[in-house]
């Protein structure tokens, strides 16, 4: 749920709210890709998908362009997408919604929803229904970190999103056969209005990087007064507005600078821009995933972390259900890897994923969340 | 009687171009499971300030949609609690600010808005809530002012919206039909609960306004993006009572004052069984709306006075109390509405009155009122 409450209008539809966006290679099968991409968090159990919105996977090939400090991914102009829709649930069980997902080669993949059998197609599975949310952290502490300007993380934290469940929806493809070459792409999901003329609701890439990195307005300069996520939340992942480019750089680089001063010494120091050295490979906001890397679980940012050191990376780099994000996160931001591991007390969800189909835990019972 | 009315909505003339929207039925699906989400944890840390005011905003939203009172009152009960817990949190006192307003308690309404304001939460959002409760008052030109503004500095869904409301309960037909066109246009969400109380809106403005043809379009465009829109299904039933289609009318009534605790629906069936000549009928549900009236006008007499007056003007048949809630409703909210209302209460109570001293056994309620007056 790294993504939740990622703007005042995706909060008016909770079903076009996306929360997290997962990409890794099959466990056990090189030759797929699976990417996850989870909407309504904190969802109740009557919880359905939208009719009204198209929830699409966008990959493309990447390349690194560039290593060391200006380390940067070049991406092909050409894409492959993966549309789902639904149905209006018919009947009195709203659990059995029908999905249809859309492949880049025409093909239609129709499955019932919470059905963990899922879907198939030529080269491609697909799930889509409840699960237990695969995300922890203790959002309290960190609120009150950008409050005090202390690091208010404890040894034991509270996970904010425990016994909690989102809307998931997995896909699982032959990635050779499917998205024709590779092996690096990058990935994001989106959530748009159908109808004739689609309008992007949501888009996501990396894990907290309109809350975590870009929410906080008290840091920033030069927009201090503005809320910057839903402009950010409707551009084009690859290919963003120079108008409102410096805005989004401005809000990062007060933003990255305010986590990299919690531990008393600056670990990233600006570059002659007066840039954050992470702020423009953030702003490539989207996973980056080398397929041809086995499936590993702990790779976030990996591939991004060997460009700015200028050495070939060793992982599939992509993020993984069970990855401890938010403390790899904070450790890169507060001390740049160059001290210990900085945690906020919460190391696992209330049920990890495993490594089969549909990967995510079936979604909890709704007591679980007071116990 | 329902295939009648679904004949009646596939071939309506509404004048209304539906936006793309999440089906009604996903759409509070989804609402219900929102706040199934939230409620376990509802009064715990677990839930920060911002979701905790998101829940109240839920059960708010659909307690409107649906016309459940409970959900309103824990809405209240939830902000009460959640300003207990964050007494410097401007955003605790703007979410109890609205459910207060919701309970017509609009002096406790802005006096939270004040304390908001002093705990440094945006002016603008303030001024928006202000906006609200001037409304509510009756005090237009305050709110008026507010909502151009708003609009003038970002013509948006909202603040568009809010500005048809508001031309909409002032009876300004045109200028809300326009800005109704020019919100819609600019709507870029999926959730059709926005578009569908803006629709509805617009229906209670042309009903006000004796167009009933033009209000059943708004009410049926509201029931299209969201079928169970418990207001809408009243209103429109109001809307062919008024037409004669007593038995539609009914079949529409019964659902919602069976499923709902507002009397309202009770009420308007009462009226029009009456009406339709079922008095037996007429009686039953006479009795319901009264007994819920007392029991509500007890706790929440602020925000029931002026439905509850109508109620005893009409189908309830005592003048007696209606002036006296009329009069209440009046020192509440100076609209034009509530002023109307406090003088059809008084005819009718002159009117009870004379009948009356030409009776030999006057009522109590009757003695009342002359008294009442002799005090005046």
């Amino acid at each position: 749920m790294s993504d939740h409450f990622s703007g005042p209008r995706a909060l008016a539809d909770p079903a076009a709210d996306l929360t997290d966006l997962y990409a890794f290679p099959a466990p056990g099968n090189p030759q797929r890709l699976v990417v996850v991409m989870d909407v309504f968090g904190k969802a109740g159990p009557g919880a359905v998908f939208s009719d009204a919105v198209t929830y699409r996977f966008r990959i493309r090939r990447a390349r690194i362009a560039a290593t060391g400090p200006g380390a940067a991914f070049g991406v092909d102009p050409d894409e492959v997408r993966f549309d789902i829709t639904f149905d209006v649930p018919s009947g009195n069980d709203t659990a059995l919604q029908r999905g249809h997902c859309r492949t880049p080669g025409g093909e239609t993949v129709s499955f019932s929803s919470n059905d963990e059998r899922g879907g198939a197609g030529r080269g491609v599975r697909v799930f889509a229904g409840q699960r237990s949310e695969p995300f922890f952290l203790d959002v309290h502490t960190i609120l009150e970190s950008a409050e005090t300007r202390r690091l208010a993380f404890k040894k034991v934290g509270s996970d904010t999103l425990y016994g909690t469940n989102v809307l998931s929806i997995v896909l699982e493809l032959e990635w050779a056969e499917l998205l024709g070459g590779g092996p690096i792409f990058a990935v994001v999901c989106e959530t748009l209005r159908t109808g004739p003329r689609p309008v992007r609701i949501e888009r996501l890439g990396r894990p907290e990087i309109k809350n975590v990195s870009m929410s906080f307005k008290t840091f920033d300069q030069v927009n201090r007064d503005l809320e910057i996520r839903d402009l950010y939340n409707s551009e084009d992942a690859f290919a963003l507005m120079p108008d409102y480019v410096g805005a989004y750089r401005a809000r990062l680089n007060a933003n990255l600078s305010f986590w990299d001063s919690l531990d008393g010494k600056t670990d990233w120091p600006f570059d002659e821009g007066g840039n954050h050295p992470l702020t423009r490979l953030l702003l490539a906001d989207f996973l980056v995933i080398d397929a041809s890397k086995p499936f590993q679980e702990t790779s976030y940012f990996e591939i991004e972390r060997a460009m700015l050191a200028g050495r070939p990376h060793a992982t599939a780099g992509g993020r993984w259900l069970n990855e401890d994000v938010m403390d790899f996160i904070f450790t890169l931001y507060i001390n740049g890897g160059n001290g210990p591991r900085i945690s906020d007390g919460v190391d696992a969800p209330i049920a990890w994923s495993s490594t089969v189909f549909p990967y995510l835990a079936p979604p909890n019972l709704p007591k679980v969340q007071t116990s | 009687m329902i295939a009648i009315l679904d004949a009646k909505q596939a071939t309506s003339t509404s004048g209304t171009n539906l936006a793309v929207a999440t089906h009604g039925t996903i759409a509070l699906l989804n609402l219900e499971a929102q706040i199934e989400g939230l409620e376990p944890n509802a009064t715990s840390s677990r839930l920060g300030i911002e979701e905790r005011v998101w829940l109240i905003d839920l059960l708010a939203l659909r307690g409107s949609i649906l016309s459940r009172i409970a959900d309103y009152e824990r809405a209240l009960e939830l902000a009460r609690l959640l300003v207990g817990d964050a007494t410097t949190e401007a955003a605790a006192f703007l979410a109890r600010a609205r459910t207060r307003a919701v309970f017509h308690r609009f002096r406790d309404a802005l006096d939270d808005l004040d304390v908001a304001e002093r705990l440094a939460a945006d002016t603008e959002s303030v001024d928006r809530e202000r906006a609200a409760v001037f409304q509510g008052l009756g005090r237009y030109q305050e709110a008026c002012a507010i909502r151009e503004e708003d609009v003038r500095r970002c013509p948006s869904f909202e603040s568009l919206g809010a500005l048809t409301t508001l031309c909409a309960e002032r009876g300004d037909t045109e200028r809300a039909e326009r800005l109704h066109a020019e919100s819609v246009r600019r709507y870029r969400g999926v959730s059709p609960l926005p578009l569908a109380t803006l629709d509805f809106q617009l229906g209670v403005m042309w009903m006000h306004e004796g167009q009933l043809d033009r209000a059943q379009d708004h009410l049926i465009a509201a029931r299209r993006y969201v079928p169970a829109y418990a207001p809408a299904q009243g209103h429109f039933a109001e809307v062919e009572a008024e037409l004669a289609h007593f038995d539609l009318a009914i079949a529409l009534l019964i659902p919602l004052a069976t499923s709902s605790d507002d009397p309202d629906y009770a009420a308007q069936l009462a009226r029009i069984c009456a009406h339709a000549g079922y008095p037996d009928d007429s009686r039953y549900w006479r009795e319901r709306a009264a007994a819920r009236y007392d029991e509500l006008i007890a706790v929440h007499p602020e925000a029931f006075a002026d439905h509850a007056a109508e109620f005893w003007l009409a189908a309830g048949g005592d003048p007696r109390k209606a002036l006296t809630l009329a009069r209440m409703n009046l020192e509440i909210r100076k609209t034009p509405r509530a002023c109307s209302l406090l003088s059809r209460a008084i005819s009718a109570d002159e009117a009870a009155g004379a009948r009356c001293f030409s009776q030999p056994q006057p009522s109590q309620s009757a003695t009342s009122a002359a008294n009442e007056r002799s005090m005046q």
